[in-house]
């Protein structure tokens, strides 16, 4: 009886709940159309405006492609991301493999000395390397002080001091994807190797490094992302000496005022980064077929 | 033979874990430093760059930093949770699309939000928008799909047959919410609210396109003075708002019991 | 020439301040299965991880083939395990799972080639070599972990409770299978499991551990036969376990003990026990199928107590009936009695039973 009474209540309660279920929406829906939807919509339109008001155009597209500084800082932009994704995920890889084996106490110490400095926020960090990587910071002074050089090594305001800082405020990113990953990997498959005879190093590259292929895939597409949005880190570390696509698109935005080009940096940085993710997600996903995971 | 790969590892690890921590050490070094050139002398240090700290200067960012961060987190988090009721727990029709467009701005890097919302504030004819009431809905854009996330799996992990033990009990739809779905799902929508709060607080891609001058936060208020000195007295604001945010974190701990969750509490 | 494959010498293993495993003395012949049985938390596993070298004992020693195994890794030991969830490789073909110990060794291509085929045949699982494990169902699995175990020819394998995840039917066979290969190969078999049965049905001898100590080794027929402790007469099969109040020496000329059980003491006689002595038992041990009517054919062959119980419940449990005696007015026991006498088992009658002095094990604790 009981049975009954409820099936046969369902079907209109159901269409009743159905409204209801959409009311909460409302509010939420409304705030991302409002700023996201909408805004992302009319960039995309103002990057075919034409300056003098008329007519939609390529103009800013094919100033764009034309313009060898900005393609300079593209390139810049596309070579420090790569560098950047190797140089997080073969830290990182270590680090995560620590944390994805090890009971020991120190486990705890690792991973908070790995994770912490991601409250410690963008400026505090890129701050500590302009100290350590000036051209009178602390790695310059001292060597000048013990004479090994005269004048300072260029540290900063370049390639290297970038890569060097987004490297350090990326990491620990890395190391949680390397993480889930490598936690995936049943001890006992290293185990089985070992008593295979297979060396430490042998359990690595057989066993270890094959399987943990698709975090280091999102590890690196985690670090290029990353690195090619970053704005903070570019632009103290590599100041007007390192041109990248970030701090472009805030150059043309707050000083020469030049919104439809603008639109279009943002626009290409945003098609270089959402084609990466769709490469990499998808070479993700095949391997994880390939490897019957 | 067969230690080497094992002391190597070793180091490697403890090199990697230096590269890590120098930065923050060399920070707080600069801080207690009497001159600009960083000292590791403990006799010459000095709290006066903390003392300094005491000025509108700094005082006013960090205010308007604390509000703004203070404000996104609790709207995003009212707004995250009414998201994740209707796709997470009400399964409305469509759910799995409306996630979608719910998470899509994670999609989308920081500075081109940030592109974005400024383009459309000024070419819309909102300029008066920009400073406080720009950042503070470019703040929940950036940080609600955070929160639905996490609120979403609260939600998903709800086992439906408390609803249903509730519902027999003789439990009306507002009063299973009210004492059954919350106290379950809190810990999920605080730890959501605490990163919303730690993002919006450190935020510098979007912000920077959004403050204007007597309304800027604290991150851009630094890295503006940075472009042109070492002033230790900057280290010491890092310091001091890194300081901030761990008690920060602490604070919503104790309201919200958000690391109940790592220990299953919620389960 | 050395006919002990595994010895170990007072072996201990602390975690911290936890002692898992309580100085261990254990020799395991060549070429015999044997098990290491026990309830879950009573060291076997440690004991199985630090003959493989996973674990290294706090002291004590570990000699494989004679040789001492301290500081000798896993993968310099020579020894195959087969672990219970299989831990096969998932991005290898099953060739190539079963060929990698002997790639290891720095075989030539060939060599493995061939290893692997031949050990798969002795496995019975041909033509599934490029497959994946996750293309295999869970027996299939299982195999190709043995095989994969025993391709490099080692002399001693471990097995970790491969059966565990098999399905019974499946689990069943397969005890056969192991048993054959072990036999048909001639190789040292070291089987840890919780499931007495298992171990029964395969082991050439059983190596039951309580609490991180051997509580008895020996036969599985003497296990079950002549348990020593209560736990091991409990852990094994099923028994009546009754509290004794003294044990005296009947001296009746074939060996037996006179026993007083429970507390109001009613004499019976025992089997003699070398080695126990009589004051240090608390308990005796009857096993169901022991407690037989008197009448029953071959009842009487041998010098029995003969008592009178009532019956209490009868639980019919298809080839067997499973009664409950009450003898003396407070001692019950547990029976096993055909079901084709079903017709003298209503409850309340008294029927005479038959008990043989042998069957009568004293316990140690």
């Amino acid at each position: 009886m009981a049975v009954i009474a409820f099936s046969t209540l369902q079907s209109p309660a159901r269409r009743v709940l159905s409204v209801k279920t959409f009311l909460p929406l409302l509010a939420p829906s409304i705030v991302l159309t409002l700023f996201f939807a909408v805004p992302m919509g009319m960039m995309i339109g103002i990057s075919f405006q034409s300056l003098d008001g008329g007519a939609p155009t390529l103009a800013s597209y094919s100033r764009f492609v034309k313009d060898g500084l900005v393609l300079a800082g593209l390139g810049r932009t596309v070579v420090m991301s790569g560098l950047v994704a190797v140089c997080v995920t073969v830290l990182a890889y270590p680090l995560a493999y620590y944390l994805a084996r090890s009971t020991s106490r120190w486990r705890t110490v690792v991973l908070a000395l790995a994770i912490a400095p991601e409250l410690a926020g963008v400026v505090l960090r890129t701050y500590g390397w302009l100290i350590i990587l000036d051209d009178r910071g602390f790695i310059n002074s001292a060597l000048m002080w013990v004479g090994v050089i005269f004048e300072p090594l260029p540290l900063s305001k370049n390639l290297f001091g970038v890569v060097v800082g987004l490297t350090h405020v990326i990491l620990p990113f890395g190391v949680l994807s390397l993480l889930t990953s490598l936690q995936g990997i049943s001890p006992n498959l290293e185990r089985s190797a070992q008593i295979l005879g297979a060396s430490r190093l042998a359990v690595i590259r057989h066993i270890v490094l094959p399987l943990s292929v698709p975090g280091i895939i999102s590890s690196l597409l985690v670090g290029f992302t990353m690195a090619a949005s970053a704005y903070a880190t570019p632009a103290l570390l590599g100041g007007a000496g390192f041109k990248v696509m970030a701090t472009m698109v805030y150059e043309q935005v707050l000083f020469y005022l030049d919104w439809p080009f603008a639109a279009v940096m943002a626009n290409v940085l945003l098609i270089l980064m959402v084609g990466v993710a769709f490469i990499g997600s998808r070479l993700e996903s095949r391997l994880n077929q390939k490897l019957h995971l | 033979m067969n230690r080497l790969p094992a002391i190597l590892f070793k180091i490697s690890l403890a090199a990697i874990l230096a590269f890590i921590t120098l930065p923050l050490l060399v920070v707080i070094a600069a801080s207690v430093s009497p001159t600009p050139a960083v000292t590791f002398r403990p006799s010459d240090w000095t709290l006066g760059w903390y003392a300094a700290l005491w000025d509108s200067r700094w005082l006013d960012p960090f205010l308007l930093s604390v509000k703004l961060a203070a404000t996104v987190s609790v709207a995003s988090g009212v707004l995250g949770a009414l998201g994740a009721y209707s796709v997470a727990y009400a399964k409305c029709p469509g759910h799995t699309a409306i996630m979608s467009f719910l998470l899509s701005p994670m999609a989308v890097p920081q500075i081109v939000k940030g592109v974005a919302i400024v383009l459309f504030l000024s070419s819309a004819g909102f300029f008066n928008l920009l400073g406080t009431p720009g950042l503070v809905v470019a703040h929940i854009v950036l940080t609600l799909p955070f929160v639905v996330r996490m609120a979403a799996t609260a939600m998903f992990n709800f086992d439906k047959r408390l609803d249903r033990a509730a519902r027999i009990l003789g439990a009306r739809p507002a009063q299973r919410i009210r004492y059954v779905l919350l106290p379950l799902i809190r810990s999920g929508l605080f730890s959501g609210m605490t990163f919303a709060f730690i993002l919006s607080f450190n935020n510098i891609p979007i912000s920077v396109f959004l403050v204007k001058p007597g309304q800027t936060t604290l991150p851009i208020t630094v890295i503006n003075h940075l472009e042109y000195s070492l002033d230790p007295v900057l280290a010491a604001v890092n310091v001091a708002s890194l300081l901030f945010i761990l008690g920060a974190i602490i604070l919503f701990e104790k309201i919200g019991g958000f690391s109940a969750q790592f220990h299953g509490g919620s389960k | 020439m050395s006919t002990i494959d595994i010895e170990l010498h007072s072996v201990s293993k602390k975690f911290g301040a936890n002692r898992i495993v309580k100085n261990v003395n254990l020799a395991i012949p060549k070429g015999k299965f044997v098990s290491i049985l026990g309830p879950s938390g009573c060291g076997k596993t440690t004991t199985l991880n630090m003959i493989a070298g996973f674990e290294s004992p706090t002291s004590g020693e570990i000699r494989i083939r004679g040789t001492d195994q301290t500081g000798i890794p896993p993968e310099a030991r020579k020894i195959g395990l087969v672990f219970q969830n299989y831990a096969l490789f998932p991005h290898m073909t099953v060739a190539e799972n079963v060929g990698f110990g002997l790639k290891m060794q720095g075989r030539s291509r060939e060599e493995v080639a061939a290893g692997a085929k031949r050990a798969l045949k002795s496995v019975r699982l041909e033509g599934f070599e490029n497959r994946y494990p996750k293309e295999l169902s869970g027996g299939q699995q299982q195999r190709v972990a043995v095989a994969r175990a025993i391709a490099p020819s080692p002399s001693v394998l471990l097995l970790d409770e491969p059966l565990s995840n098999l399905d019974l039917k499946l689990r069943e066979a397969m005890r056969v299978e192991l048993k054959e290969i072990q036999q048909d190969l001639g190789m040292t078999f070291v089987y840890v499991t919780h499931d007495q049965e298992e171990a029964m049905a395969m082991s050439d001898r059983i190596i039951v551990m309580q609490g991180g100590a051997v509580a008895q080794e020996g036969a599985p027929a003497d296990i079950y036969g002549r348990p020593r402790t209560s736990f091991v007469a409990d852990f094994i099969g099923k028994s009546n376990i009754l509290p004794i109040s003294a044990v005296a020496d009947a001296k009746t000329g074939n060996g037996s003990w006179r026993v007083l059980l429970g507390t109001a003491g009613m004499p019976i006689m025992a089997a003699r026990m070398p080695g126990l002595v009589p004051d240090k038992a608390r308990f005796c041990c009857i096993r169901p199928e022991a407690v037989r009517l008197a009448d029953a054919a071959g009842a009487l062959d041998e010098p029995a107590n003969l008592l009178t119980g009532t019956i209490q419940k009868v639980v019919n449990l298809g080839a067997y009936l499973e009664a409950w005696l009450l003898v003396d007015g407070e001692i019950t026991l547990k029976s096993m009695i055909r079901s084709s006498r079903l017709d003298k088992l209503a409850v309340g009658h008294r029927v005479e039973l038959a008990i043989a002095h042998a069957a009568v094990q004293l316990l140690e604790e």
